[in-house]
Parts: C-alpha cells; structure tokens; sequence
C-alpha cells in the first residue's frame, strides 16, 4: 500500500473507533497495532508490550501522579474559596473582575503543575461553580478556564518541555527558564481579552462585590499565602538544582497534606478519596500516553511522520513561511495526537530541517509548546476540552466553541515570539552570563 | 459473583494507591536524606550521604504498578477518557449496539495486551533479567504486575459487556455523565 492509502486508512479507523465512543488510549492502540500489522513483518502484540513497558516505566514519569495527587489535596482544603476570597477584592477595579481569577489561577497553579489538564481540572474545579453561583457569563468563563489551563504546558514545571529536552539533548533548565516570559505574556493576552470583551459587554457582566479597604484585602488573602509559600517552595527547589521534579512533586505532595491537616480537612476519608481520584485521573493520562507510544512506534514503522516532514521541507519556505505551514501542520497533527506524542514524534524528523533555517532549538522548544497548547483546545483530541467535558457536561464541540476567541490569543502569542524571539531567548541568555 | 469481581477490582485499586504512596514515601526519604545533609554541612559537618538505592528505577517500576493495577477501578469509575459526542447523537438502539461493539474491542485488546505482557514476563524471567541499578531487581516482577492488571482490565470490560447484552447500563455510565464529581 503507499503512504497516502495507508494514512486514510488508518486516520479513519481512529476516527471511527473515537465516534464509537472507544476509550481514547485504546482507540490510539488499536491503530497502532493496525499500522504495525499493514506495513511490518514484526509481532505487533509483542511490539505493543516492550513499548509501553518502556514509556510508562519512568522515574520522571513519576511526578505526574504526584503532581495530581497534590492537587486533589489541596482541592479538598477549601482551596476554592480561599482562592475567591484571597484574589477576588484585588480584582475588583479591573475590567473582567472574577474572570482573572481563572487565569491568574491557571498561572498559579501551572507553576505546581507540568500538565494541562491537571491545572485545568483543579482550577476549574474550584473556579466555575464560583463563578457560576456569582452570575458570570459562562462563555468567557468556560473559553478563559480552557484557555489559561493551558498554561500548565509552558509555565515550569512542564512534562512536556522536560520530553523535548530529552529528545532534542537540550538543557531543561534553560528550557524552562526560557518559558517563563512567554508564559506570563500569554496569560497577560488572555486578561487584556478578557478586560476588553468585558468592557464591550458591561451588560452581561454581573454587579461588582462591594469595594473592601487595604488592610481587609490582606486580611482576606491571608489563607493564600501559605498555598503562595507551597508554590514559591516547589518550584524554587526546581529552579535552584535542589530536587528534580518528581521529588519537587513529593514534597509538594507532603506540604499539602501538612497544610490540610492544619486547616482541619485532613481526614481518614478525604485521604483516601484524594489518593484514589489521584490514582484513577493519572492511570488515564498514563494509558493515555502508553496507547501514544504505540501508534508512536507505529508512525516510525509506517514513515508517514517523515514523509509529511520531507514533503514540508521540499517546498523550499524563508523561515517565516515554514513556520506558518509547521503552525498548521502541528495544529491538524495535534487534533489526532496528544502534545507529548507529538513533540517526540517530531523533535528528530523536523530539527534538522529547523536548524537548516537557522532557527535556534531552544526557541523551537517554546514555539512547539505554544503550538501543541493549542492543539489542546481543539477537537477532537484536545485534552482540556475533555477535562471540562466532565467538569461541565457540556460536550467537547461547545466547549471548542467557547475557547475560541483564546485560541485566537494564541495565535497572536505564536506570532509575537516569531517576530521577537528575544522573549523567549533573553532570560536563558542571562543565566548564561552569569 | 458480583461479590468476587467487586472485591477483585477493589483489592487492585487498593495495590494501586499503596504503590503511590510507596513512592511518595521512598522519595521523601530521599530528600529528607538530602535536606539533613545540607544542614550538616551548614555546621561544617560531613554529609550522611543517606540514600534510597536505585530509587529512580523502584519509582518506575512502583508507577507501572500503580497505573496498571489501577485501570479496573479508573474504568468502572468513569475516569477513562472518551469522545462521548458521537454516543449522544446516536438513537437509542444504535448506541446499544455501539456500546457492545467497544467493549468487545475494548475487552479484545485488553485481552491480547494481556497474553503479550504475560509473555513478556515470562521472558524476563526465563532469562533472569535484572534492572541495572544498584538493588538488581527482577524485571519480570513489574512486568507481572502490569500484566496482572491488564487481565483484570479485560476481565472489568467483559463484566460490563455481559452487562450491555443483558441490557443493563454499564458500570462507568453512572460516573460518566456527571463526571464533574470524577475530573
């Protein structure tokens, strides 16, 4: 069969199998064991098991049921209303009041978290019925919880920039230091839209809450700052050389158990809730990146990968042009597979063609990350739609719908470290001076 | 029955749990180690150099552990992942049929996954394969586990497909539809 045949064949059996309603990580199986069997005389049974064995048997891996066990902790400490009750009397003046509690959340948050969803689900979890009980509009508070949860990617500490240092033999610490800026310019762009919609549509905004003094405000965020503390402690051990992120996850996970037992959560039962919700969420994103390591392999076996990459880099763009079709590329890729799948899929077929352009790989790294951010908010395979598919029960097409004007601010986000690459390159510059 | 399969699915999220809370446990540990020696050296004393040996590789073993033994209790809870939108749209007897037809995948693939990972246990230990690090640890005894819960996933999806054909609901719709509770 040639390579045209074999890739509507095998994206229409995954697109069957996703409609069906198969479970998305066997569904990404199935087809991967489906382009083992057309195309190499190998085993695939045998192919599938060493696979995984090998993706799912990681020390780094490690943080990520870490990280959302320590989220499903301190969800249980009343984080939700501390949130509201810290953050909400600061935003009162600014146009889009409440609204930025989801994205300086999501910020918040993804500095504890390497994952998307796992920021999206806890912020969301805690933000939208706040929201919702305060009469916000719940597009823009749907379209900035989608949005801003993709933070998780690009504010350290991020899986996803760990596996592309992996993969293309960069330092993590430099990746993660040069995504620092272009994350915090990308939650700004999400409250300057934000500020602006809600200055346009002042009548579908609900009455501000009372103005509060200073020393109340403080007063009131008082119960922050100890999450504040977790926060600067988590990352601050990453940033100093002090612990790796698996063991940054740990103690994470040991502070908030410390910290809801002093605010009187921590009982027999909400223990063993968190520890069980924690385990059943991250056995799905595992299985979930095993089934990707599979049509993975796959994709190896068959070339497709490469043969896509080849033909983008026989058509001879400037830089600027060939980013523009990569966006594109990466984008459609990323509406089949997850970011991790990808940035590994590609990282060693699309570099050489990247650095052939004189591009700088560090830079690439943010650029990808932005890019699969986005591909997390669109269907059908967009992680954070899924996450507020179940936090809302609103299905993935209308919440797709609602993030739209983000994704938009992403693609503005994309542009701007395209024309300045000093946003993302100037801070990792610095540390080398130093 | 039902008594059996729910204690056999309970008693592999419990193995789950336990694993995640071995590693959180083995890595404090670690770092505790560390933090002590950094506070000796703040007095000029000589470091402990207390270490959890091979840990990066325990913990990796530990994660397979936990995530496969896990995959009965994230199914019959509702926490797998699904694209739920094709299913809405469907009349009510097409989606039945849909239903049975993903669970006899589903139960089809958990079932071939099965027999593969079994086997690859079975090599490792056939040829006495160790891990590198300084504790030597059997391979074929995280590969047994990953197994093991791979044949109690196909297990959980054959219970759930007698239940479609029998025309009952299937275990992890409950936690589905209103699965804010869940993620």
């Amino acid at each position: 069969m040639d390579l045209l045949t074999i890739s509507l064949t095998l994206g229409g059996l995954l697109l069957v199998l996703l409609a069906a309603g198969l479970w998305v990580a066997l569904a990404l199986m199935v087809a991967g064991l489906a382009a083992i069997f057309l195309m190499v005389p190998v085993p695939p049974g045998a192919v599938m098991a060493t696979t995984v064995w090998g993706s799912i048997n990681s020390w780094d891996l490690a943080a990520l049921p870490m990280f959302i066990w320590m989220g499903e902790i301190l969800f249980r400490t009343r984080l939700a209303e501390d949130m509201f009750a810290g953050l909400a009397p600061w935003m009162r003046r600014l146009p889009g009041r409440l609204l930025h509690v989801n994205i300086l959340g999501c910020a918040i948050f993804a500095a504890v978290s390497g994952s998307s969803a796992a920021t999206t689900a806890t912020i969301g979890r805690m933000s939208l019925p706040e929201l919702r009980k305060r009469g916000y509009d719940e597009r823009m508070a749907i379209g900035s919880l989608a949005g801003s949860g993709t933070l998780g990617l690009l504010i350290p500490p991020s899986i996803i920039l760990i596996v592309y240092g992996a993969a293309t033999e960069q330092s993590i610490a430099r990746l993660f230091i040069a995504g620092v800026i272009p994350g915090m310019m990308l939650a700004a762009l999400f409250m300057g839209y934000t500020a602006v919609w809600s200055m346009i549509n002042r009548k579908r905004m609900p009455e501000a809450d009372p103005r509060i003094p200073y020393l109340q405000r403080i007063w009131q965020t008082r119960r922050l700052f100890p999450i504040l503390a977790l926060i600067v402690g988590v990352i601050g051990s990453i940033y100093g050389g002090f612990a790796s992120p698996t063991e940054a996850a740990v103690v994470g996970v040991v502070l908030s158990l410390v910290l809801s037992w002093f605010t009187g959560t921590l009982s027999r039962a909400t223990f063993v809730d968190a520890l069980r919700n924690a385990s059943r969420t991250s056995c799905m994103i595992v299985l979930i990146l095993a089934g990707a390591s599979v049509l993975t392999v796959a994709m190896g076996y068959t070339g497709i990968p490469r043969a896509l990459a080849q033909f983008i880099a026989e058509q001879g763009y400037s830089p600027y042009a060939l980013l523009a079709v990569l966006t594109l590329f990466f984008v459609v890729l990323g509406c089949f597979l997850d970011g991790i799948s990808i940035v590994v899929l590609t990282a060693s077929v699309i570099l050489p063609m990247v650095e052939a352009a004189g591009l700088d790989i560090i830079w690439f790294g943010i650029y990808l990350v932005i890019v699969v951010e986005m591909s997390q908010i669109t269907p059908p395979v967009g992680f954070n739609l899924f996450v507020i598919q179940g936090l809302t029960g609103h299905n993935i097409l209308k919440v797709a719908g609602m993030t739209l004007p983000f994704f938009l601010m992403m693609i503005v986000a994309v542009a701007l470290i395209v024309l300045f690459p000093q946003l993302a390159l100037w801070l990792p510059q610095t540390m080398l001076a130093r | 029955m039902r008594k059996i399969l729910d204690g056999l699915y309970g008693a592999a999220e419990w193995l789950a749990m336990a694993a995640l809370c071995v590693i959180a446990i083995l890595v404090f540990a670690q770092v505790l180690g560390r933090v002590v020696d950094t506070v000796f050296a703040l007095f000029g004393l000589p470091p402990y150099g207390f270490l959890v040996p091979s840990l990066a590789e325990i913990a990796g073993f530990l994660l397979v552990g936990a995530s496969f033994m896990a995959l009965a209790g994230s199914l019959r809870g509702g926490a797998q992942i699904r694209v739920t939108l094709g299913l809405a749209a469907m009349p009510e007897g097409m989606r039945r049929v849909a239903e049975v037809f993903v669970l006899v995948v589903g139960a089809a693939l958990a079932g071939f996954f099965f027999y593969y990972a079994a086997k690859l246990s079975l090599d490792s230990h056939r040829f006495n394969e160790l891990s590198y690090g300084i504790v030597a640890i059997p391979l074929w005894i995280p590969q047994a586990f990953m197994a093991l819960g791979l044949g109690i996933f196909a297990i959980a999806l054959l219970d759930d497909l007698v239940a479609a054909l029998r025309g009952r609901p299937a275990s992890y719709l409950a936690n589905e539809d209103g699965a804010a509770e869940e993620l």
